[in-house]
């Protein structure tokens, strides 16, 4: 079975003419997107920045995930209401984009770590080593999701 | 020296030209902006929240304020100098873009925003803390806050669409 008629039949969709509609669809919905992205990875920073020994320092880290949690998950559900509005744009090109392949593969393994390896990292009983280790690839994980994103334009 | 000239200058320059021309400068600028933007909007929406009274609660207002106060001014920081750097490589489009110029009003905005509420609000937490309910002020600068930070990213965004 091939993607191509899926990306066809997206591509002529209502949601890929509202995005291709008046000139400032785009750019706006791109926005919530930044929003989105903003609120997810500066949430999950600040759980970072803890397991690594900055910031709230006065808080556990797992503290901190369950605090943040809500914000987190409503950061990530913008991203992705956002993000397949963007795709639904121009989805062939999108599909073919090197570095969307890049960066989508990055946010699959991001949110896999997340919710499994991260999880696990931030609770009391881990030694700090591993703790900090867990942060730096998450923090690179998501600097990459980042990166891949901004270079679609450009490849 | 009008503030026309003054953009042909800079874009003159060599650093100019080079992010311009440069295959890799301008998105990898463009990528540390993006980061930035999500750090120091990261940090600045904890604190809101905070005080907003939407979250976090169980943690005392100072704690979250006090604590984070280093990586939001960290994320300013790069996101000014990375969106300086952007702005060098192509002035004169900036200087004829209208949604560049409501940004740099939204920024000026944003330093009158720090002064007005240092004293009340983000230089007095410890007060904040042993307030029965939090003051309007603060919620109020949580507010202005989110509006000037959105009203950032939106009309930062805006810029390309610009002719």
């Amino acid at each position: 079975m091939s993607v191509l008629p899926f990306l066809n039949w997206l591509g002529s969709s209502a949601l890929a003419n509202a995005m291709n509609g008046p000139e400032w669809a785009f750019p706006v919905v791109e926005c919530f997107h930044f929003f989105g992205f903003a609120l997810l990875i500066g949430t999950i920073a600040i759980v970072d920045l803890r397991l690594l020994g900055g910031g709230m320092r006065r808080q556990s880290p797992a503290e901190l995930t369950q605090d943040l949690k809500p914000w987190t998950l409503s950061g990530l559900a913008l991203m992705l209401t956002t993000g397949p509005a963007m795709f639904a744009a121009d989805p062939k090109v999108y599909y073919f984009n090197p570095s969307f392949r890049f960066k989508i593969a990055c946010l699959l393994v991001a949110i896999l770590y997340h919710f499994t390896v991260l999880r696990r990292a931030v609770k009391p009983d881990v030694p700090p080593v591993v703790g900090k280790l867990a942060a730096v690839i998450s923090l690179a994980l998501w600097i990459a999701v980042v990166g891949g994103g901004r270079m679609i334009a450009f490849v | 020296m009008s503030l026309l000239s003054t953009c042909e200058w800079i874009q003159n320059t060599d650093l100019s030209t080079a992010i311009r021309e440069g295959a890799l400068y301008y998105p990898i600028i463009g990528g540390v902006h993006l980061l930035a933007i999500a750090l120091f909007g990261g940090m600045l929406l904890a604190v809101d929240i905070r005080l907003l009274g939407w979250g976090m609660q169980r943690r005392a207002v100072s704690d979250v304020v006090g604590q984070l106060r280093a990586w939001k001014r960290f994320g300013f920081v790069v996101v000014v100098a990375s969106g300086a750097l952007l702005g060098w490589a192509e002035p004169l489009k900036l200087y004829h873009s209208k949604s560049f110029w409501i940004k740099m009003a939204l920024l000026l905005m944003v330093g009158v925003h720090a002064l007005v509420f240092r004293k009340t609000v983000y230089g007095n937490s410890t007060r904040l803390d042993e307030a029965p309910l939090m003051p309007s002020v603060a919620k109020l600068a949580a507010v202005l806050s989110l509006i000037l930070w959105a009203g950032l990213v939106l009309s930062g965004r805006l810029i390309a669409f610009d002719a």
